[in-house]
Formats: C-alpha cells, structure tokens, sequence
C-alpha cells in the first residue's frame, strides 16, 4: 500500500512537472555569432514590466514582445550597440542594466565612489586624531 | 568635533533610512517615458473594425488628442473606460484607441456593448506600434498636443485624479495659445 501511494506521488510530481514547463518560444539562428549576440542581449536587458528581472528570465507578454524584436534585430544583422541604442530609444536607459555614464545617471555611477572617499577620510582622520 | 565623528554612523543610517522611506511612497510602475517631446512614430496598422482599412500617423489628425492602449484582457483598462466615454462625450479631446495584443471580436464586442469612446481604433495584434512607444502595460495614455508632439504618458487607468495632475495643462495651455 505504502509503495503505491510513494509511486502515485512521484507520478503525479513528474506530470507536474511537465506540465509546469512553459512552451518557450524557439529563436533559431543560422549564424553562431548571431546567436551568441541574442544570447548575451536577453541577459543584458532589463523587462520593464516585472522590474526585478532580465528578458532571459521573463515571459511576461512583453519580454516575449521585446525578445521577439531583438531576434528580428539580430537576425537583420544588427550589433549589440545597435540593438540596445534602438530599446533605449523606445524604453530609457531603464532597460539596459548598465546605463550610460550622463547627467540623469551621475548620482548612480558616482555615488559608490564618493561614500568610498567619505569612509576613507573618516578612518584617516580618526587614525591622526588618536 | 571628536564626538560628532562618532555620531557620523547615526546621521549615515538616518540619511539612508530617510532616502530609503521616500522611494517606498514613489510609484514604481510609472517610468518615465523617452518619447515625451518627441513626435508620435511613424506606423502602418489595420483598422480595428475593419482589417482592409490601414491607419498611418497621418489619420492622427484631430488634436490635441490622447492616444489610449487597451485590451479586453486588462482589468485597468474597463475601471477606465467610463472616463474615456467622458473625454468624448463632453468633447474634452479626441480619443484614439491603440488595441493591444487582443482579439478583435472580442474588442468590437466589448465596444459595442460598454461604448465606443474612440475616433479611431488601431489594430496592433503584435504590439509592434507599441513597442515603438514604449509601452510595457496595458492601460497606458498618451497625451499628444495640437503640434502631434507628445506631451506625457500615464501607465495605469485614467481617472479624474490622473487627467487633473498630469493631462489638464496641456489643454489649458493649448487654448491659451
């Protein structure tokens, strides 16, 4: 009885399993520069709707909008600059998780460095105080 | 001077807290939109009554106008769409309705039966226009003044509150002109 309830639980947990696997859209690439490219792109970019996460790890309807757009981009042989300056143009520099070094980012790039500099100058000036 | 170095942690942590409290209160979902002052996109896309008919930015001629994207699918979409009756009904501005990833039966069904608020509706099946407008979410508005520049972007429905704070100087500017 024992072992035909541990089966019927396996069982069950092995259907859900495929169940629970998504029908992932399939991007086929001819050129394996081409698809190195969409690779690194989805991992570089940000989906704006489900904000914590990449285009990679999405299927929110609009990552799977956007995937589509950058498979058509790269497949038009477009390079990585190229692809990011055309999302950006249409998103803001939300969707790439590197943003460029410019005024509305100045505070972003810069504020690590210049708590860096603060807690340096605190211990140097405690340290000659003593 | 020796006691205010070591009370410098405190203000540190007080500082991060009082920065970290104001964002809690911000909205995350409204980005800010790159397209704000930039002119509607250019776009070739079937008509929502009927798939003969194409729409270009050129039949966007109404102005000022606010651009709506919606679907069926989105809840948002119906808490809005008493407001939207409002916009044409009292002849506040002219709406043109973007239908976004839907199915068209079931968006000329929803028309007919709760009303028809646009003057034209855009049948975007793919989302191909509203990439090109940085939509990320249905319900998102676009308030496009009387040059065709767009002005502002609401994600979100649109209530009196939203139209009042963020669309209503636009017109008012509009008139002043």
């Amino acid at each position: 009885m024992f072992r035909k309830l541990l089966t019927i639980f396996f069982a069950t947990f092995i259907f859900g399993l495929t169940l629970a696997e998504e029908p992932n859209e399939v991007y086929p690439f001819e050129d394996s520069i081409h698809e190195e490219r969409f690779l690194s792109l989805l991992n570089e970019l940000r989906c704006p709707k489900c904000q914590g996460s990449n285009l990679a790890g999405s299927n929110a309807p609009i990552a799977i909008d956007l995937k589509r757009e950058v498979y058509r981009l790269v497949k038009l042989g477009k390079t990585e600059k190229e692809v990011k300056t055309y999302l950006v143009d249409r998103y803001g520099n939300f969707i790439v998780y590197d943003p460029p070094f410019e005024s509305d980012t100045y505070a972003l790039w810069l504020a690590p460095l210049i708590i860096f500099l603060i807690t340096i100058s605190v211990i140097l000036f405690r340290r000659f105080s003593n | 001077m020796k006691n205010l170095l070591n009370l410098l942690p405190l203000i540190a942590f007080v500082i991060l807290i009082a920065v970290l409290y104001s964002f809690l209160t911000q909205d995350n979902d409204q980005l800010e939109s790159v397209l704000v002052d930039q002119s509607v996109p250019e776009f070739r896309l079937p008509s929502l009554e009927n798939p003969e008919i194409t729409i270009s930015k050129s039949n966007i001629n109404k102005l000022p106008a606010v651009i709506n994207v919606w679907a069926t699918w989105c809840i948002a979409c119906k808490v809005e769409h008493p407001f939207l009756m409002k916009l044409k009904e009292e002849s506040i501005v002219t709406v043109y309705g973007l239908n976004y990833k839907d199915n068209r039966r079931k968006a000329l069904d929803l028309l007919k039966k709760d009303g028809n608020p646009f003057e034209l509706s855009i049948f975007d099946e793919h989302g191909k226009l509203a990439i090109d407008l940085g939509v990320y979410g249905a319900p998102e508005t676009f308030f496009i003044d009387k040059t065709g520049i767009i002005r502002e972007r609401h994600v979100g429905a649109l209530t009196t509150k939203v139209w009042k704070e963020k669309f209503e100087r636009f017109l008012n500017e509009d008139n002043d002109v």
